[in-house]
């Protein structure tokens, strides 16, 4: 294959991840990831991202219904499924959850270069302390073998933002509790009145 | 697990106290009441309570339940320091109290002291072993630790004596999730529905589970359950009504077309259907047009 292929994201993409995960700290949470790519071995450019749920990820209603309303309303806007991110219930838990393999792996099977995003609690928690630009997150790949890998922080496949500041607005929004007023899949789905586009949130 | 009408009335009133209007001693029953965790809030509006000599003393008795109160929120928002404070001030008016030695193990939890607070909780079940919130918090601890099979192991012990413990049985139910045993998730909530069958949300949940599981005879039960919820919650509960639609799709994919039409079945998913748009067009009428497409591609004929 050769080159860089490399996964960037955008800043508000970035943050709404982010935000979720704090919103419901208690529980662990997942989000689709939402994109283009101009072909395999070119970098992915992850756009959009959307936060499902925040309880029971386990079950596949809430996702399959979400599914097909993100992949319909982000369709007619050129965009596509391009990767799935997780956060841990536990802060130190590292390991990536089977139910988050098993929603990337569905994934792959339409985009096969998907990424997925693990929350890095430790890194979330220096943030404030040092100046890092990269993401707070680990990015796993489907390797040769069909696994899920971590990708190191040397090599090729990085991921980065595609705002160098994202994450001094991520500080931002967090100490403007600005993760109060994310909405997710699940919210939508006990109030069909809360937007899952969370359109409103960066205005 | 609240209702929406509890949930709206605490945020009514986390506003309220959070915009200087008063009502804090409120808020912080409610919340005890409703067993909610909200422990920032809490942490803040007891704490000033506390610190407030009139307030405090115009509280009488129930002055110890709010140390109680914010002592456990202070260890959830890892202010140890202010959990210790309230912890010593218990101490103090309860020499010897089983109540303030449980508050002092779950200190030890919060600062990680695994070993610590398993020798307190230990101790403290040896002079009581039926003490159910020692038992629970045993789980807790195995749970906050990584180790979701002691974790299963202990709560089933428990389960085993306290089988009335509902709140338990929805623990275990979402751990088996959480590893996607789904099996053992749907034993949860067969007894959760066994125990109260009039609980819309013990029926959506075992019928998502149902699906989760797959195959046709999981799927025309989960759409029989999907159905009791819809009975149950007066046909509001969206999630019941999309589930109806998933199930008559994922059913008619499976037999497709193999079985004669079932006239019932097709008429309860058109039934789930426009009740969805209805109620789209009342409260989201930005996603109508999504909501349409989304019915389209599970083959819903309106």
């Amino acid at each position: 294959m050769g080159g860089e292929v490399g996964f960037e994201i955008h800043q508000n993409a970035y943050i709404k991840l982010v935000l979720h995960a704090l919103k419901h700290r208690t529980s662990a949470v997942n989000a689709v990831l939402l994109g283009r790519s101009a072909g395999a071995g070119s970098a992915v450019e992850i756009v959009e991202s959307v936060p499902l749920c925040h309880s029971q990820i386990g079950l596949l209603p809430p996702l399959e219904i979400a599914l097909i309303m993100i992949e319909e309303y982000y369709g007619e806007k050129g965009l596509s499924l391009v990767g799935y991110f997780h956060a841990n219930e536990r802060c130190d838990d590292f390991e990536l959850a089977s139910v988050a393999k098993n929603i990337g792996d569905h994934i792959t099977r339409y985009f096969p270069q998907a990424a997925l995003l693990l929350l890095d609690n430790k890194k979330l928690e220096s943030l404030p302390k040092g100046k890092d630009r990269s993401p707070v997150m680990q990015l796993y790949i489907k390797d040769a073998s069909s696994s899920w890998k971590l990708v190191g922080s040397d090599g090729s496949n990085q991921l980065a933002i595609k705002e160098p500041s994202a994450n001094i607005v991520l500080l931002d929004c967090i100490s403007s509790k600005k993760w109060q007023e994310i909405i997710d899949f699940d919210d939508h789905l006990d109030d069909i009145s809360k937007d899952w586009l969370n359109s409103e949130l960066f205005k | 697990m609240v209702s929406k009408t509890e949930e709206e009335q605490v945020n009514r009133l986390e506003n309220q106290v959070e915009n200087g209007g008063g009502g804090a001693w409120e808020y912080l029953c409610l919340v005890r009441k409703l067993k909610l965790r909200r422990a920032d809030k809490v942490l803040k509006y007891g704490f000033s309570v506390l610190n407030d000599p009139s307030k405090r003393s115009a509280l009488g008795p129930e002055e110890w339940t709010l140390y109680e109160q914010v002592a456990i929120a202070a260890m959830d928002c890892q202010r140890l320091d202010l959990a210790k404070e309230f912890i010593k001030v218990l101490q103090r008016k309860f020499p010897e109290s089983k109540r303030v030695g449980r508050l002092e193990a779950m200190l030890l939890e919060a600062k990680g002291l695994w070993a610590e607070a398993e020798k307190a909780h230990s101790s403290l079940l040896e002079d009581n072993q039926f003490d159910q919130v020692i038992h629970k918090r045993r789980v807790a601890m195995a749970k906050a630790q990584g180790n979701l099979a002691v974790a299963i192991e202990w709560l089933n012990k428990y389960l085993e004596i306290f089988m009335a413990d509902h709140d338990a049985w929805r623990e275990l139910a979402e751990i088996y999730v959480s590893l996607q045993m789904y099996k053992q998730a749907a034993f949860c909530y067969e007894e959760l529905i066994l125990s109260q069958p009039t609980v819309p949300l013990y029926h959506l949940a075992y019928a998502d589970v149902l699906y989760t599981l797959g195959g046709l005879e999981n799927l025309h039960a989960s759409k029989k359950y999907y159905a009791a919820t819809i009975d149950l919650t007066g046909g509001k509960n969206i999630r019941a009504l999309f589930g109806i639609c998933l199930c008559t799709a994922a059913i008619g994919q499976l037999t497709k077309g193999r079985n004669k039409e079932d006239k019932e079945s097709l008429e309860l998913q058109s039934l789930s259907a426009l009740a969805l748009e209805k109620a789209y067009k009342q409260r989201s009428p930005a996603k109508l047009s999504l909501l349409s497409s989304t019915l389209r591609s599970l083959k819903v004929s309106l």
